[in-house]
């Protein structure tokens, strides 16, 4: 059974592109075919794959349906995984939606003949609470939602707990991490002991994870063995076990 | 014509690395990892997959259904030891079973060859690094007989990188028109199958003899009768393993060919080897009879417990213990049969005895030198005569012998027309008479097996009763019994308008008229 899986943030700058790339690759390393759909029009997960952002007809003919899905996505340097590009017309997702019937599980359904064809689907997203987000609540089976250990990162979770009640599982997990810092430790500390579904694994600020945009590639190539790569396979192992427990498989 | 392959072999006298050296210059390259492969591929012993395209690999901890001419994966599942054999019914329910399950049947996945290899990965990119092709270069050998270990050809294996195809042309013809590399013709797979001394497709049970009408009889049905000991000879080794169940149906069907070929036509052979020869082959199929029979009960149990409600169906379980003892021990004593003094003999003399029969006088055997095309549109006639004239005599108070008689008839022509109806005379009259016979066969196969199946059921009984369980399955077999006499029923029901349309005025005129000119 395929699964969607979106990283989602409200703030941007939080490691939502470098977790979905690094988690996207690690899927696929192991054999399972992977697709990631690059959501932001900003693009930057399609820039890390080298891949033109560009997708022929733009968003609305897509999201109503009207481009043939399968002939817009690119295989990456990475065998089985594939990535469904970023355009600039992204940028009007929100208005493509609305005009359409079915506004919020437009993307669901341009989904739905891949979700045959790969066993995970990412979803890379832009920071935002609009339709494009309520679309994404409706087509993914989870939201991983990365969180930089700050004053007010334990609202944001709350909010969005609130803002997702009944929808896909939320798996938050630290992401740009500094232990040295004792803010950092102080409000992981707290966090995890009032949320039980935080994830264990967190990504720390590593310099490697900087240059993914300098290099366009991934941390197991950029540091194979160094931290970021090993936080990255620690955390799709426990987004792996999450998933597992939620169907009642684990 | 552009090839389509995505295979390539290096051009002849020239090393891997003397055209990498030249790839590099006109292409750019990214090297990827260099690796040792280890790759056990197996098939079913009639090569199945590769008559479907496809290749079963076990790699790196993985069990994958591969397409062969592009090498994309189809199906996986994770597998840390590599398998001894696969059969459907052990795997986890899933993508790769469900792929299998259509193909390979009853039928074993079996060992077919070892690949080891160094490969060499490389991206082709374009301007801005991006991998648009894969590549791979292959230098595999293979371990044959005698753990002999045999280099095979070098080979480039190109790779799409999907949305890149205009890039996977330019680089296809890069390599054909500039470097000299040319499509392999065979599949990396086939080529290590040939060293091994095997042959590519595995072994087939299918009688593909060449005939001409004007042949000499006893000459064309030696060539078939050698064929047919070939088919029993290569399944032998199966049956006794007990690899899978169609290596014993394969075997029997050879025997029962055989024997219709003898009784069909008798009178191209010595009538004194012909009465040897007969009652060895009868013995043959006798030993192999009840294995095969309980194989059939066991793997038709699932389909034949569907037709009953919950908990009857649950309840059938003590029937499935007895029947599997009951096939464990039959198949013991067919071993025995097979592997008896008596089975050596026959194995070693049958095949033998058919090359010599051409040699032997004409005498005594009047129908020898007649045209094969002939003699057999003579015994076509007469089968399908004899059949209507049976068939015509059944009513609705005829015993069930009369259909079973029948039945044996239209085995007989069915095997004449295969073996010597196809390709001896004109298809467009053999080929829609073969499929009414199969369809009135079919209806009189249900309406034995039925009866067969029940009369097994009732003789069961007492050994049922004595397992725990055994009252409810005695009653749950009960049940069974009225639904399978319902069914048998039904078929008789339906024997008169298959034998209509079987004995229809033009297709007799079409006999008639075919095999007797």
């Amino acid at each position: 059974m395929s699964r969607v899986l979106a990283t989602y943030n409200i703030k941007g700058g939080v490691g939502k592109t470098s977790a979905a790339v690094n988690l996207a690759y690690l899927a696929a390393r192991s054999g399972a075919s992977t697709l990631l759909w690059d959501l932001d029009p900003q693009g930057a997960s399609t820039y890390l794959f080298r891949v033109r952002p560009k997708v022929a007809g733009g968003v609305r003919k897509l999201v109503r349906r009207r481009s043939d899905v399968e002939k817009l996505i690119k295989g990456t340097d990475y065998e089985h995984l594939d990535l469904l590009p970023a355009d600039f017309s992204y940028r009007h997702m929100d208005l493509a939606l609305d005009a359409a019937k079915h506004s919020t599980d437009r993307l669901a359904r341009v989904l739905e003949p891949l979700r045959r064809e790969y066993e995970y689907i990412f979803l890379d997203c832009p920071p935002s609470i609009s339709l494009v987000s309520e679309n994404v609540f409706e087509a993914a089976d989870a939201l991983l939602v990365p969180i930089i250990p700050a004053t007010l990162s334990s609202r944001t979770f709350e909010q969005l707990e609130a803002l997702v009640r009944g929808g896909p599982q939320v798996l938050a997990f630290f992401s740009m991490v500094e232990v040295r810092k004792s803010l950092h430790r102080e409000v992981m500390a707290q966090l995890r002991a009032a949320h039980v579904t935080m994830l264990g694994a967190a990504i720390p600020s590593a310099d490697e994870v900087e240059r993914m945009g300098v290099q366009r590639a991934v941390v197991a190539e950029i540091a194979p063995g160094g931290r970021a790569a090993i936080a990255y396979e620690a955390l799709w192992w426990d987004v792996r076990r999450r998933l597992a427990v939620a169907r009642g498989v684990g | 014509m552009k090839p389509t392959g995505t295979d390539l072999l290096l051009p002849d006298g020239t090393t891997p690395a003397a055209v990498l050296d030249t790839l590099s210059t006109r292409l750019s390259l990214r090297e990827g990892p260099a690796g040792a492969r280890d790759r056990r591929f197996y098939d079913t012993f009639d090569g199945l997959l590769r008559a479907a395209g496809l290749a079963f690999v076990h790699e790196s901890g993985r069990s994958v259904l591969l397409a062969i001419d592009d090498g994309s994966e189809q199906a996986a599942m994770p597998a840390p030891n590599p398998p001894e054999h696969v059969f459907v019914a052990d795997l986890e329910p899933g993508p790769l079973r469900d792929a299998l399950a259509g193909i390979i049947e009853v039928r074993a996945l079996l060992p077919l060859v070892r690949i080891h290899g160094v490969q060499h990965a490389f991206g082709v990119l374009d301007d801005s690094a991006k991998t648009v092709v894969r590549l791979a270069l292959e230098e595999p050998a293979v371990l044959g007989s005698h753990g002999r270990r045999v280099t095979l050809a070098a080979r480039i294996r190109l790779g799409a990188v999907r949305g890149y195809d205009k890039e996977l042309r330019r680089v296809l013809d890069t390599l054909v028109d500039d470097l000299g590399l040319r499509p392999a013709e065979r599949s990396e797979l086939d080529d290590a199958v040939l060293a091994t001394g095997a042959s590519p497709g595995g072994v087939s049970s299918k009688v593909d003899v060449a005939l001409a009408r004007d042949e000499r009889s006893d000459v064309a049905v030696a060539s078939i009768l050698r064929r047919l000991a070939e088919v029993m000879e290569c399944n032998l080794p199966g049956v006794i393993a007990e690899v899978d169940p169609e290596f014993l149906h394969d075997y029997r069907v050879a025997v029962r060919r055989s024997r219709a070929v003898m009784k069909e036509l008798k009178r191209v052979f010595p009538a004194e080897q012909l009465a040897r020869f007969r009652v060895e082959l009868r013995w043959l199929q006798q030993v192999t009879g009840p294995a095969r029979d309980l194989d059939v009960y066991v793997l038709d149990f699932d389909e034949l417990r569907s037709g009953l409600a919950e908990p009857a169906r649950s309840d059938l379980e003590p029937l499935l213990r007895v029947l599997r003892a009951r096939r464990a021990l039959a198949h013991r004593d067919m071993v025995r049969a097979l592997r008896s003094d008596r089975a050596m003999e026959l194995r070693a003399q049958w095949p033998a005895f058919l090359p010599e029969l051409v040699t032997l006088p004409a005498e005594g055997r009047p129908d020898a030198m007649r045209p094969i095309g002939e003699l057999t549109g003579e015994r076509i006639v007469k089968v399908y005569r004899r059949m209507i004239k049976m068939g015509r005599a059944i009513d609705d108070s005829s015993p069930p012998e009369s259909l079973h008689e029948l039945r044996k008839q239209g085995k007989e022509l069915r095997y004449l027309l295969e073996l010597f109806g196809l390709p001896l005379h004109p298809g467009d009259v053999v080929k829609p008479l073969v499929r009414s016979l199969k369809a009135l066969q079919d209806t009189l196969g249900r309406h034995q097996d039925r009866e067969v199946q029940i009369a097994t059921l009732r003789s069961l009984r007492d050994d049922v009763v004595t397992l725990r369980g055994g009252a409810g399955a005695l009653m749950a077999m009960g049940v069974l019994i009225e639904h399978l006499g319902e069914d048998e029923r039904s078929a008789r029901a339906e024997f008169a308008d298959r034998f209509a349309s079987f004995a229809a005025k033009e297709q007799r005129a079409l006999v008639r008229e075919t095999f007797t000119s």
